[in-house]
């Protein structure tokens, strides 16, 4: 096995280009150092090292968007001021994951890579809408999160292809945000349910715009249609978030089947979808509820 | 193989390592600091932390040619002349040390915790070692002992 470390993305055009069909991308390692010592992991040829690879680890924006470098890591988003100010669900999933040692290691990048239904940066993405932009050896394109996932696990990324940027849309001050991350205990804790809802509202408390985006539940990650219509046009109050929760839950059950967990899902998904609606529409962070 | 440089407590080891040995691997079996313990191997026990570039780590998942170029910091670098280190201290004060096995990844933990916010609360010590296990102590020494380091 051979190490590379690309200095620029030009380098790194070339070396996927290269090896692209033999070789390991490798960013912070929390999850391929994990895998690579399951009896299952079959080694290639080629370790591309693109942890370091200061164009991946840029931040800008313009008046409406903000583009994230794929590099960066999970504690560099949890405490960037721009992403708390215009994406603070995102912000707030980010300071969920795992450890601080992961924290300081793992990218946002590679936590969609690795495409585990688990992902705490997923559901955030999904409900901002993001754009991932992803780089080959002959250019890049834009595709949007909600098309990147085949299935658990499984991304539609070529062999040639990495990450490079993420972009999506600030929300404004009148669009409320949340993030709900369920573990089995608080700390370092693989994510059971997550639910992250963007809500805006309009001076009569009616909902002009919703969107509810949970982890854990689907196989494959999408927005609950049925409920976000149902909460459109309708006052902001629990009643109708806990009728929104009983959408997701069955949704849940059409799409995902009944399974050993169903029991205990189904009335907590509910719950997690009222309750970050209310963190949303209330502007209180999870440990205040 | 491959030849790489490492800059572990400001001094400069340079050794043959094979391209998927970790850090961990290297420091342990190689460079004989075995001051970093090898717990879970899978990121979850925070036994093998090391701070590298200012920033608490597990070494168990950075390979050691990841590591090249970059400053590595252990716990056999917290002495400084012969003398502990005051969370060392606050540790052996408070009993916080048991078997001492996490012992080593907590101070690593604490350490780098208070190069980024010298007067944490308890709920922020928590957070910065909640990826440190210990199965002796019950934490609470630990907390206190790294609350009381603060203070000084």
């Amino acid at each position: 096995m051979t190490y590379h470390r690309p200095h620029t993305l030009q380098e790194l055009q070339h070396m996927l280009s290269e090896y692209g069909n033999n070789m390991h991308l490798l960013a912070g390692g929390t999850d391929l150092l994990v895998e690579a010592r399951r009896s299952y992991f079959v080694a290639k040829g080629h370790i591309v090292d693109i942890f370091r690879l200061s164009e991946l680890k840029t931040l800008s924006e313009d008046a409406d968007k903000l583009v994230l470098g794929a590099g960066l890591t999970h504690d560099d988003i949890a405490h960037h001021p721009l992403i708390q100010k215009f994406a603070s669900l995102l912000s707030a999933a980010c300071s969920q994951i795992g450890s601080q040692q992961i924290r300081n290691r793992g990218t946002i990048g590679g936590n969609l890579c690795n495409a585990s239904p688990c992902a705490d940066t997923v559901p955030p993405l999904m409900a901002l809408d993001a754009e991932l932009e992803l780089l080959s050896a002959t250019g890049s394109r834009l595709v949007p999160v909600r098309q990147f996932f085949e299935k658990p696990y499984r991304p539609r990324l070529a062999e040639n292809e990495v990450i490079m940027a993420l972009h999506f849309k600030k929300l404004s001050a009148q669009q409320k945000s949340a993030f709900y991350k369920l573990g089995r205990r608080n700390a370092a804790a693989i994510s059971r349910i997550d639910m992250a809802v963007v809500l805006k509202t309009n001076a009569q408390k009616r909902i002009e715009e919703v969107r509810i985006a949970p982890g854990s539940v689907f196989p494959v990650w999408q927005r609950v249609a049925q409920a976000e219509e149902y909460l459109l046009g309708k006052e902001a109050n629990q009643a109708h978030f806990k009728k929104a929760g009983e959408i997701v839950a069955r949704r849940m059950i059409e799409i995902s089947g009944r399974r050993w967990s169903t029991p205990y899902k189904e009335p907590v998904v509910a719950a997690l979808t009222k309750r970050t609606l209310m963190m949303a529409l209330t502007q209180k962070k999870s440990s205040d509820t | 193989m491959m030849e790489i440089t490492l800059n572990i407590n400001e001094r400069e080891y340079t050794v043959q390592i094979i391209e998927t040995e970790t850090l961990l691997d290297v420091l342990r079996e190689k460079l004989g600091l075995t001051g970093t313990k090898r717990g879970c191997e899978v990121g979850e026990c925070g036994a093998c932390t090391v701070i590298m570039d200012g920033k608490a780590v597990n070494s168990c998942l950075i390979l050691a040619a990841q590591a090249a170029g970059s400053r590595i910091r252990t716990v056999e670098g917290m002495t400084r002349n012969g003398q502990l280190h005051p969370l060392q201290l606050s540790f052996l004060k408070h009993d916080a040390v048991h078997c001492g096995f996490c012992t080593p990844g907590m101070l690593m933990s604490a350490e780098s915790l208070l190069e980024h916010n010298p007067h944490p609360n308890a709920e922020e010590i928590k957070t910065a070692l909640a990826g440190n296990l210990c199965r002796c102590t019950g934490y609470k020494q630990i907390i206190e002992a790294v609350e009381d380091a603060v203070k000084k």
